[in-house]
């Protein structure tokens, strides 16, 4: 798909990434990539975000992971990884031998485990980092990394002075004041935001059972349809506070979405939830997509997206 | 793994409830303990059930009215297309081995599956199965149980048959006990689980249990790892 070839750049920097598409596969929908290889076409996928990875192996949460709710669903999965030296032994040839392209998708409790796993993706020519600042900060009280532009710009600096890939951070949406945290990224030395993260939600479930009421509830980060609004607010925010290319995520399943975010300023996309429907959601929105470009004459995706900057 | 469009062969309501749905597709095989995931346009997620036989190429499943999905289901027709996913999971591992079966409330789809297999290999077996009320029977067992539990009489019907393994879907609380009792016979167990599930092919980790393997505590997805497990291994 030649049309759909797309390159974000941080123009200060002038380091980049090309995608085959502009279609990523968000972190935690496809495992650490090998899973899908026999169920995907590759050249549909710009990238894959790996599911996070911490420096120690994590065994997640227990309990109810999954709420399903109206047009969407909470997870709390907790982080489960093998941790980055597995990853790097274990899953990473796999990707290589395959030519899969991926986002390293990482995250930490302190500044120092970002440190030593941006040291860790720089050794190993990892091509770009997505880094989950959605994670609290053990040793500064527990507050997330994402929500205080200060520690923000702090971490995404400290990450770039050791890694030299592209750098893309994963804002969170969990904040009243997200121009001021894109402007902190961006000022950290970051080439590219991805947003957004899941949005801090609560599912109840109340059932009359045998004169009791009895209440279900997980508590964890909403994602799907439902959160499309909320992103595409984030997404123009972002945009008007940034020059560095964003990947827009959250609700993405149908080409207008993709068109919807375009309109905000989205320089490429990454599909979550919607894959756990649809396995091939991704697939199917690249050649939608390709189809479109060819249908109305378009050179190509780039031209399109311009398309809609002059509006 | 795959994702197919089926069509509705039969739907019907074969207990209080309790609705039996036939698709006919392109799948090939699925084996008894092994479940699909059906797309349910109306909800977010896909719904998981397992299969309760495969015939001819058509696939049966059986579902209790829970919700919004299976209130979808319920009212689909003759000719109707479904979406699912197929086949998912692991299934048992039939063991040529005098088995006995334990179904509890809808826990008996996989059980119907799994007897008409060992029928099939002449391996002896015995299917007991339990149900709140009369209204909500499933035929298909030697022997039903009503209100009260599936476990009430299982020490004197284990003395009685002599199993050598014991095959199980339904509640957590009856897959725990039957686990637990099978550690004070020296039986092999082989329970399936049921989990609300995100992807069902393994890779968001939402529907993750706790094994005990080798002394070691690991994690399990339900949907790709299960939904068959050792009854002895898992951490209830």
């Amino acid at each position: 798909m030649v049309k759909l070839e797309t390159t974000l750049k941080n123009e200060k920097t002038s380091n980049s990434l090309t995608l085959k598409t502009p279609i990523i596969g968000a972190s935690g929908t496809f495992g650490y990539n090998s899973e899908f290889v026999d169920f995907i076409d590759l050249n549909c996928f710009g990238a894959i975000a790996t599911k996070g990875i911490t420096l120690e192996k994590r065994p997640g949460n227990s309990g109810e992971r999954i709420f399903e709710v109206q047009g969407g669903m909470i997870n709390r999965i907790g982080l489960e990884n093998v941790g980055i030296e597995a990853f790097v032994k274990e899953k990473m040839p796999y990707l290589l031998e395959h030519n899969i392209d991926f986002l390293l998708n990482i995250a930490g409790s302190s500044i120092e485990d970002y440190e030593k796993l941006a040291q860790i993706a720089q050794e190993n020519n990892i091509k770009a980092l997505e880094v989950n600042v959605s994670c609290p900060n053990v040793k500064q009280g527990c507050l997330e990394f994402g929500l205080n532009p200060e520690s923000l710009f702090k971490l995404t600096q400290k990450i770039r002075q050791i890694y030299e890939g592209f750098l893309i951070v994963k804002l969170s949406p969990n904040t009243s004041d997200i121009k001021s945290l894109a402007t902190a990224t961006e000022q950290g030395g970051a080439d590219c935001i991805s947003a957004i993260n899941t949005i801090r939600a609560l599912g109840v479930k109340v059932d009359f059972i045998g004169n009791k009421f009895i209440k279900k509830s997980v508590q964890g980060g909403l994602s799907g349809s439902c959160i499309k609004p909320v992103a595409l607010y984030m997404v123009s925010e972002i945009k008007r506070a940034v020059k560095i290319p964003v990947i827009a995520m959250g609700g993405i399943s149908k080409l207008s979405d993709l068109f919807e975010f375009l309109s905000v300023g989205a320089d490429a996309f990454e599909i979550g939830t919607a894959n756990f429907i649809y396995p091939s959601i991704c697939t199917s929105l690249a050649r939608e997509l390709n189809e479109f470009i060819e249908k109305n004459n378009f050179k190509n995706f780039e031209e399109l997206k311009e398309q809609f900057k002059n509006e | 793994m795959d994702n197919y469009k089926g069509t509705i062969k039969y739907i019907g309501e074969i207990a209080k409830d309790t609705y039996k749905m036939g698709i006919i597709s392109d799948l090939k095989q699925i084996k008894a303990g092994q479940f699909v995931s059906v797309l349910c346009p109306n909800k977010t997620l896909r719904r998981p059930f397992s299969a309760s036989g495969f015939e001819n190429g058509i696939l049966s499943i059986l579902f209790k009215l829970r919700g919004e999905g299976t209130e979808y289901l319920k009212n689909l027709k003759y000719g109707n297309n479904i979406d699912f996913l197929a086949p998912l999971g692991n299934g048992f591992d039939i063991k040529n081995k005098k088995s006995l079966l334990i179904g509890a409330g809808i826990g008996i789809a996989p059980m119907l599956f799994l007897k008409n297999e060992l029928n099939k290999r002449n391996i002896e077996n015995y299917l007991i199965s339990g149900f709140k009320e009369v209204g909500e029977i499933v035929k298909g067992s030697d022997e039903t149980i009503v209100g009260g539990s599936v476990l009430d009489n299982i020490e004197n019907l284990i003395e009685k048959f002599k199993p050598e393994i014991i095959y199980s879907c339904g509640p957590s609380i009856v897959l725990k006990l039957v686990s637990e009792l099978g550690i004070k016979k020296s039986i092999e167990t082989q329970v399936a689980l049921e989990r609300v599930m995100a992807c069902s092919i393994g890779v968001c980790r939402g529907c993750v249990i706790k094994l005990i393997k080798n002394n070691e505590l690991t994690n399990a997805s339900v949907c790709k790892d299960g939904p068959v497990f050792k009854g002895d291994e898992v951490v209830w």
